[in-house]
């Protein structure tokens, strides 16, 4: 990503570069870094046993893993699933594609909160579809953990779409065809000639999606059902620490979820960096 | 470098001049014009204050010949008391529980004695009960009934709500207290037990007890361990659920106190002092009662006896011996709701 702008060696401070870099660290710094570093030095302030123990509690290691867990799985989900979707939005042609298009972006502009009462609506255990699945299958989602991996899908379903799209119109369908030519049929085109060009993009895009679903807290509060050991994610018991003054668990928490994320994006970045030139 | 940190001062400066502009509030509260109130309360009386809140502002025109505004502010009791521990300038706040005003009084900005207004500095009070679906359809009539075997019950996470830690509270003392059959009384493991089996019950934990009843209301569980009030302002509401009472509950006591610090800085002492003591008139106890809360003055207690039928064993927190012990014994990190939760949930 070093190569975006031309690095010039001098030494004239005045020149608009300096003015912009300046800016744009100082909001960084302002805007996210100072923020971040406030909540490591609250997280570690009693010490690293201390910010062990808070981490490690049965209810938060609980709240924890069960967030790992229900994103790991929306994201292997998403992956395949937005997959498609793009593959489909790209390569065919069908009535409404543009606004099938437009609605991939929805979940972005909807309040998360919303999305949760959407969910709830429909899925609920008061509700005809979500009592047929829960009385009569026994399955259910809404205070479950489906609902958790529903919502969490809903939420991150753009990442995945929107990062191959781009790459997926790129293509060079020269390849296809020659591979054609030589005799392979859909399915073998697709695992031996497209998806190897995808799979960067997809899995750049889903773990984005996976490093935002680790923090959802306004859709999951509503659909999860919140109870510790059960249906708590560690964003809900982070704002169970914060409203029970135990704000060293909340920091701590919170520590952790952003150092998942923040490994999570290092690792996209890296896969970005490695994708083939076109 | 010079010009560099010339460049950040300039931006520090300017968002520093940028928020200097927002932070400053119209200064002209003592002015002749009238007088300016912060009321920071929780949400369950919002009904009764924007009655009773006119009424005062009549009385003080009239004695006095000023206008008072009110700024009125309302959210979940420990969210409001730590607002105003963290700079929001309330003169008067009235909160869910006790805890969220010594929270206050610890930070230095109450200074006064608070409970020596009105009848102890509470204002209202409620006790916990349940709501169950119209015509009562399981039977639930006390606490042994919400152990049953598939009964969905619904109650707020103690970690967030307080009111969530007044129902944990009511079962586990009335357990306590031996007032559930099947449970000895005075044998913590039995209460804690019986804790338990309500628990493997509990289908949702909400944030707050007002979206814990809202969930209710939507359809979710058959029972919810909500406040008399609550249950009371739904059905004037127009809700068609049931208010259950038990027979052994806790009584739920809401403190008013005027904030010192903020009072003097704002010039608004006596205005504000007026307002807390206008609070345990008749007549604004007659509006709380109206809103569903029991009223701390024993006259209009009695008027409205019909409506609040009187509890056969009702404990307050002292019981527990005041919150700060309850909090630790109950709701700490070892405490025995947590232990419950995770021998209920957890392995």
């Amino acid at each position: 990503m070093e190569k975006l702008g031309p690095r010039l060696k001098t030494k004239k401070t005045r020149s608009p570069e300096m003015g912009l870099r300046v800016l744009s660290f100082t909001f960084i710094a302002v805007l996210i870094v100072i923020p971040m570093l406030v909540i490591v030095q609250d997280a570690f302030r009693e010490g690293f046993d201390e910010f062990w123990h808070q981490v490690t509690a049965p209810i938060a290691a609980s709240a924890i893993i069960l967030t790992l867990w229900t994103s790991a799985l929306m994201t292997a989900i998403n992956a395949l699933m937005g997959l498609m979707t793009a593959f489909v939005l790209v390569r065919y042609e069908f009535p409404g594609k543009r606004i099938f298009n437009a609605i991939i972006d929805l979940p972005l502009a909807i309040p998360t909160l919303v999305t949760g009462v959407m969910l709830v609506i429909l899925y609920g255990p008061q509700q005809t579809l979500g009592a047929f699945l829960k009385e009569g299958l026994g399955f259910e989602i809404i205070f479950a953990p489906p609902g958790i991996v529903l919502a969490l899908l809903f939420i991150t379903f753009p990442f995945v779409v929107r990062t191959i799209q781009p790459v997926l119109l790129e293509l060079d369908q020269a390849q296809e065809h020659a591979a054609a030519t030589l005799g392979a049929r859909g399915w073998t085109i697709f695992r031996r000639v497209i998806f190897p060009a995808l799979a960067l993009p997809t899995l750049s895009g889903s773990l984005l999606g996976f490093a935002r679903a680790v923090g959802e807290f306004g859709a999951v509060v509503i659909v999860a059902g919140n109870i510790p050991f059960k249906s708590q994610t560690a964003a809900v018991y982070v704002l169970g620490a914060v409203e029970s003054e135990n704000r060293l668990a909340a920091s701590a928490i919170s520590v952790v979820l952003i150092a998942i994320s923040l490994a999570v994006i290092l690792v996209t970045n890296r896969v970005l960096a490695r994708r083939p030139e076109s | 470098m010079k010009q560099l940190s010339g460049k950040v001062l300039f931006v520090i400066l300017l968002v520093l001049t940028l928020a200097g502009c927002a932070g400053n509030p119209p200064a002209d509260e003592s002015g002749a014009g009238g007088v300016h109130l912060i009321l920071a309360a929780y949400t369950t009386p919002r009904e009764a204050y924007g009655e009773i809140i006119p009424l005062f502002q009549a009385m003080w025109q009239a004695e006095h010949g000023q206008t008072v505004t009110f700024e009125e502010s309302y959210q979940g009791s420990g969210a409001q008391s730590r607002a105003v521990v963290e700079g929001f300038e309330a003169d008067v706040v009235a909160l869910s529980l006790e805890a969220d005003v010594t929270r206050i009084v610890d930070a230095g900005l109450i200074t006064h004695d608070w409970k020596v207004v009105g009848a102890s500095g509470m204002v209202s009070t409620s006790v916990v009960a349940f709501a169950v679906r119209a015509g009562n359809p399981l039977v639930i009539d006390d606490w042994e009934d919400l152990a049953a075997e598939g009964v969905e019950v619904l109650t707020p996470n103690p970690a967030t709500s307080g009111g969530a830690m007044w129902n944990v509270l009511a079962l586990y003392g009335a357990a306590l207290r031996g007032q559930i059959s099947g449970v000895p009384g005075g044998d913590p493991g039995a209460a804690k037990e019986f804790l338990k089996s309500v628990l493997a019950n509990v289908i949702v934990m909400d944030d707050s007890a007002r979206d814990s009843i809202t969930n209710y209301e939507a359809g979710v569980g058959d029972v919810a361990i909500t406040y008399e009030n609550e249950a009371l302002v739904g059905q004037q509401a127009g809700s068609d659920y049931e208010l259950v009472i038990p027979s052994s509950t806790i009584l739920i006591e809401n403190p008013v106190a005027v904030v010192d610090e903020y009072v003097d800085e704002h010039g608004t002492r006596l205005v504000a002092e007026a307002f807390v003591e206008f609070l345990f008139t008749p007549e604004a106890q007659q509006i709380f009662a109206k809103y569903g809360l029991r009223s701390v003055d024993p006259d209009v207690a009695a008027s409205r006896g019909d409506q609040y039928p009187p509890v056969a064993d009702l404990f307050t927190i002292e019981y527990f011996g005041g919150w700060p012990k309850a909090r630790e014994k109950i709701f700490g990190e070892t405490g025995v709701f947590n232990s419950a939760i995770q021998e209920v949930q957890g392995q």
